[in-house]
């Protein structure tokens, strides 16, 4: 699982609405992939990003070097897109949980693959 | 779709016509990527196929993505009178598809190996880039040496998708190899046994012959089969070879057309090299993908991805953007990833263990929605599509787009659960879509006129107005395609701003 992703997910645990946001991100192994850097997407990511959600879970992930806001002009700043285009794409968790910040519920994260599945009694209504 | 830039291109080949088989229904998304990718003129169609001219290399051809197979067209004319004719009659109309017009057949042969050729130079440029030391190729050997490649994939035509590439790679692999004089000359000498391709009384053949509608009451397969056969071998001096020839005469003859031509590739083109293996057809799986209006940047999820197929489609055509695919089956997730890493996706698609009716995302995060809606008796209808369609509804973006593939029971679920309560729009029934022009559209534009065209168009106004709004997915197109057995329609949605909600 890549931090653009994690960046997406919410806990769904039922009456968690969205204070489920972001899962806390723990990792026991954790592989750098070197991807191709595309600078378009990069730059149509950006204003996706939820900075708060992407430095915490950076933070432990022990990653340096995170830009911790987008600058201004951005998009012609090849610097910061290389940044950002490292910590979204390049850091993958391979084993580790993802805790859902108000109910405390950990959902497992195996082979890359977090495994978000509820049990019927913590499904919304 | 994404065009090469610059627009379709005017290939280097020479101006041919071709023609490609469909599943039914997907024929518009056809005719428009052969007008978008490949500049084609003279587009026609029946039910389930395509018709065009156009001046593509094999690598252009090979973009089709809606296709079947593809086929250089040696002759079409109309059918046979066959109520109140004799045997004997019917085949010497047969014969002289061939004796009163030779040329038709040595102009479509010479235009094949051409393609072949201008293919195998190609694949000559790029070895020869790459090692420039390498011993030079003539070309008839490196077309005959293509030739035997093909030769060697035919063997295995009737097995697996999965294991004529696999034999296809390792072929190519071996080839790449003959540098040294030994080997090549080997190779030479079995090519030169095979089918000497520069003497054409030399070729060997096979015939595939399809019978369907009044004709097929009156002769088999088989007898036409035998009878072009037989013609083809007494006017041309071709052998007959039906394990491994190195021509295929491909025949259908129909109540529209007697329809004759040469398969370009072995492999059909719905095979797709890229995909390990294949869950759903990746023919519609593609179609889906062009529907659902992907642009750089987008965030597009299936919930219900399976082994990946439709996100790897998409993700081929469109890259920059950014693929989520979600499943609750541990072997389906397990066989996704080994697709996408088998593809060179992984870095593209990203995948979650996670149900369709709980998506742990936020509401209004995910811009497109694709998903092939689980058929029979597992997926439970009604409650668990209702939940399904509204949890889609949640995380999609308002203006975002939903393409669906639903069965006919899917359907008609959604259209009979207008009474339930819940927050699907109940008072929908029928909605006068401005929408449903839309869909008359790819019909329309098919060019020459058609006796199958009238029904096709109005088959999918009919199924669109089928479609009832579900809360604030409003419909905005439908298509009816064939599965084999059965019928499934792909439908499309998009989210509008909902008051009260």
């Amino acid at each position: 699982m890549r931090l653009l992703t994690h960046n997406l997910l919410s806990s769904h645990v039922r009456g968690v609405g969205p204070r489920g946001f972001p899962p806390r991100l723990q990792a026991t192994e954790v592989r750098i992939n070197p991807v191709e850097f595309n600078p378009g997407f990069i730059v149509r990511m950006i204003p996706k990003v939820e900075w708060a959600a992407l430095l915490e879970a950076a933070g432990n992930l022990h990653l340096i070097e995170v830009p911790k806001e987008p600058i201004q002009g951005y998009e012609h700043n090849e610097e910061f897109l290389r940044k950002m285009h490292h910590v979204l794409l390049e850091v993958e968790v391979l084993e580790g949980t993802l805790q859902c910040p108000e109910s405390g519920r950990v959902f497992p994260l195996s082979r890359g693959i977090p495994n978000m599945q509820l049990r019927d009694e913590e499904t919304e209504t | 779709m994404a065009v090469v830039p610059g627009g379709p291109r005017s290939g280097p080949a020479a101006r041919a016509q071709f023609f490609c088989t469909a599943g039914r229904g997907l024929e518009p998304f056809l005719i428009r990527e052969v007008r978008e990718r490949l500049a084609a003129t003279q587009v026609e169609y029946i039910s389930g196929k395509v018709f065009f001219t156009a001046c593509s290399d094999l690598n252009m051809l090979k973009q089709l993505k809606s296709a079947e197979r593809l086929f250089l067209l040696i002759k079409k004319q109309l059918p046979f009178p066959v109520s109140s004719v004799s045997k004997g009659k019917i085949f010497n109309e047969l014969q002289r598809l061939i004796n009163d017009d030779p040329e038709s057949w040595l102009n479509a042969i010479s235009i094949w190996k051409n393609l072949l050729e201008l293919d195998a130079k190609k694949e000559k440029l790029s070895h020869k880039n790459a090692n420039p030391l390498k011993r030079k190729v003539g070309e008839d050997d490196t077309a005959a040496k293509k030739l035997k490649t093909e030769q060697i994939q035919e063997i295995q035509e009737t097995k697996e998708c999965q294991l004529e590439k696999q034999i296809e790679e390792k072929l190519l692999e071996q080839g790449n190899f003959i540098t040294e004089e030994g080997k090549f000359q080997e190779l030479q000498n079995d090519v030169m046994e095979a089918a000497d391709t520069r003497n054409q009384t030399d070729l060997t053949f096979r015939v595939s012959c399809r019978c369907s509608g009044a004709i097929a009451k009156t002769l088999t397969a088989q007898e036409v089969g035998r009878v072009i056969g037989i013609a083809l071998m007494k006017q041309f001096g071709w052998k007959a070879n039906l394990r491994n020839p190195n021509l295929e005469i491909f025949i259908h003859l129909s109540d529209i057309y007697s329809v004759l031509g040469i398969p370009v590739f072995r492999v059909p083109l719905a095979c797709r090299a890229y995909i390990k293996t294949a869950g759903m057809r990746s023919t519609i799986a593609w179609a889906m993908a062009s529907l659902a209006e992907i642009k750089a940047g987008a965030v597009v999820l299936d919930p219900m991805c399976g082994l990946g197929t439709i996100l790897l489609e998409a993700a081929k055509e469109w890259p920059d953007v950014y693929y989520v695919g979600a499943d609750v089956s541990d072997s389906q997730l397990s066989g996704a990833y080994d697709n996408l890493r088998a593809a060179g996706l992984k870095d593209k698609i990203e995948l979650l263990r996670v149900s369709v009716i709980e998506l742990p995302l936020p509401s209004e995060s995910v811009d497109i929605i694709i998903s092939d809606i689980p058929f029979g008796k597992k997926f439970k209808l009604g409650k668990d599509i209702k939940r399904t369609l509204q949890e889609m509804e949640r995380v999609l973006r308002v203006g975002g787009t939903i393409v669906l593939l639903l069965s006919e029971d899917h359907h008609r679920h959604l259209k009979g659960g207008e009474a339930s309560s819940g927050p699907l729009n109940s008072q929908g029934g029928r909605t006068e879509e401005p929408g449903g022009e839309e869909c008359l559209t790819p019909a329309g534009k098919a060019a020459v006129s058609e006796p199958a065209s009238s029904s096709f168009v109005a088959g999918n106004q009919e199924c669109l107005d089928r479609m009832p709004p579900l809360g604030s997915l409003v419909p905005v197109d439908c298509y009816r395609v064939s599965l084999g057995k059965t019928d499934a329609l792909i439908s499309k949605y998009k989210k509008s701003s909902s008051p009260g909600r």
